[in-house]
């Protein structure tokens, strides 16, 4: 292959060329001032090419390597905190650019992000879930791979489960595993609400200047609606849901106009759509629309082998929380809060773990750091009987 | 407006490029009239939590820095601490500029250095 010739090269466009490329370049002289930055590095560290010209390049790819004496060649696995003050992960590869005398001229520093990368390690690591998700239960586990093939799915999907079984996490959770990840995730509580005023949140309304006010949908794009307490809603915007899942168009409080929505809808109740039918909280159609897809999360009580795993999953979070050396239960406080029936299921226990471990200052929690009323259940429950 | 104790976490002679990795740290006393004190040089063990409880145990009103984690920057500001973030500069030229009242979270001044040598 013929060598190009020196003027050829001269006369290249590099800045636009580095611009091409997706990963980060530093271009450094040899006392490792930056002589230039290409756009991808501009926005991956905030710092622009004109304000990091001359600056050494350690104050502006701020990696874990900027603080060494001596910059080395090669590859290394690192983060960098930008100028937003994130901190992302990134790979760093140090490319000397010589001449023909082997002279080093220049050196380039390449800045791959890894957020993407690690992010996905993250989840695949995550222990026994996905997301806020944990469980290790056969119940858990054929839910957590349920969600998964749910979320690739565009079809409506409804979660049933009492309060704190975590239905909301679980509607985050599918999206954040569907293609409409970086879209917004929009959630609206049907809740006791004026009608009126619902209706505005939903769906957006016409303003008298003629600009219509997003409601959720709107605000959503391509991303998720998600409607906890669906069967709170009023009839006739059960009929303006159904609607939209029918035919993919909204129609804003006041307007006629319909505006075209492509987002995922979920919705989440305490009970089923069938049950919430017979009650006549909810219309059939919009029932059978709703009910393409289906998760039922079951109540804590009736997965009795979560309750440990999640006593020591809560454990480790808040004691890293709240920098404790707290390593597990007493023996005793152990068995109370097996015996524990959670009404309020993953929330309630959830929420005893973390008043356990703020005000205990053992290594072990005793029954004296459980919350009161909870002694004070387990006591009325087990009277006579002697935990 | 009264003496304001300011701390810098270093690298070399300069503003640490990183809060969590600096080795050492400048503790300085700036008065209203721009007078500059220097009170002490402090040895670390690169991490941010201990350098927010150093911040603390020191009673520093300002901290200035270079990249800042987003959490330990709100966590000082929670404890009223000013901090003066994204600072390019050696720790000299950053101290002086703070003490004329002019320096703002930022500010890069290598490149300005550099012309003022030339």
């Amino acid at each position: 292959m013929p060598l190009v010739p020196p003027a050829t090269l001269a006369s290249l466009d590099l800045p636009g060329l580095l611009d091409g490329l997706p990963l980060g370049v530093a271009v450094l002289d040899p006392e490792g001032r930056v002589v230039t930055v290409n756009t991808a590095l501009e926005r991956l560290t905030g710092f622009t090419r004109e304000e990091a010209r001359g600056v050494p390049c350690r104050h502006v790819v701020r990696s874990g390597l900027s603080h060494r004496r001596n910059q080395e060649h090669g590859t290394a696995d690192t983060e960098i905190v930008n100028r937003h003050r994130r901190r992302i992960p990134v790979r760093i590869s140090a490319i000397p650019v010589r001449d023909t005398l082997g002279r080093e001229l220049y050196r380039l520093d390449v800045v791959e992000d890894l957020s993407a990368l690690k992010e996905l390690e993250r989840r695949v690591e995550e222990p026994g879930g996905i997301g806020r998700l944990v469980g290790k239960s056969p119940a858990m586990e054929h839910i957590l791979r349920l969600i998964p093939a749910m979320a690739q799915s565009g079809a409506p999907v409804v979660v049933i489960g009492e309060t704190g079984a975590g239905k909301d996490a679980v509607s985050e959770a599918i999206h954040k595993l569907s293609p409409r990840t970086r879209e917004p995730f929009v959630r609206v509580n049907c809740g006791p609400m004026q009608p009126e005023v619902l209706e505005a949140e939903l769906f957006g309304r016409l303003q008298p200047s003629g600009e219509v006010a997003p409601g959720a949908f709107q605000r959503a794009g391509a991303g998720t609606v998600y409607l906890s307490d669906v069967g709170e809603l009023p009839e006739a915007l059960q009929v303006r849901l159904a609607r939209f899942l029918d035919e993919g168009v909204v129609f804003p409080a006041g307007s006629q106009t319909p505006e075209r929505c492509e987002a995922k809808v979920i919705a989440s109740s305490p009970s089923g759509p069938e049950a919430l039918v017979r009650s006549g909280q909810m219309r059939q159609d919009l029932a059978y629309r709703l009910g393409a897809l289906r998760l039922d999360l079951p109540p804590l009580r009736e997965r009795p082998e979560d309750i440990e795993f999640l006593l020591a999953h809560f454990l480790d979070i808040f004691a890293a929380k709240f920098r404790k050396k707290v390593r597990g239960f007493t023996p005793k406080a152990r068995r109370l809060l097996l015996a524990h029936d959670y009404p309020g299921n993953v929330r309630e226990l959830r929420n005893i773990v973390e008043f356990a471990v703020m005000v205990c200052h053992k290594p072990s929690i005793p029954p004296a750091c459980l919350p009161g009323h909870l002694l004070e259940q387990l006591a009325a429950a087990n009277k006579g009987g002697g935990l | 407006m009264r003496t304001k104790r300011v701390l810098i976490p270093l690298f070399k002679d300069e503003v640490a490029p990183r809060f969590d990795l600096a080795a050492e740290a400048l503790l300085a006393e700036v008065s209203p009239e721009g007078g500059i004190a220097v009170q002490d040089s402090l040895l670390l063990q690169p991490s941010a939590d201990g350098l927010c409880d150093l911040v603390l145990r020191k009673d520093v009103d300002v901290v200035i820095c270079g990249g800042i984690e987003e959490k330990y920057y709100h966590y000082l500001r929670w404890k009223r601490v000013e901090v003066l973030d994204n600072v390019a500069a050696r720790a000299q030229a950053a101290l002086e500029r703070y003490a004329k009242g002019s320096l703002k979270a930022g500010d890069i001044l290598f490149a300005m250095e550099e012309a003022h040598a030339r």
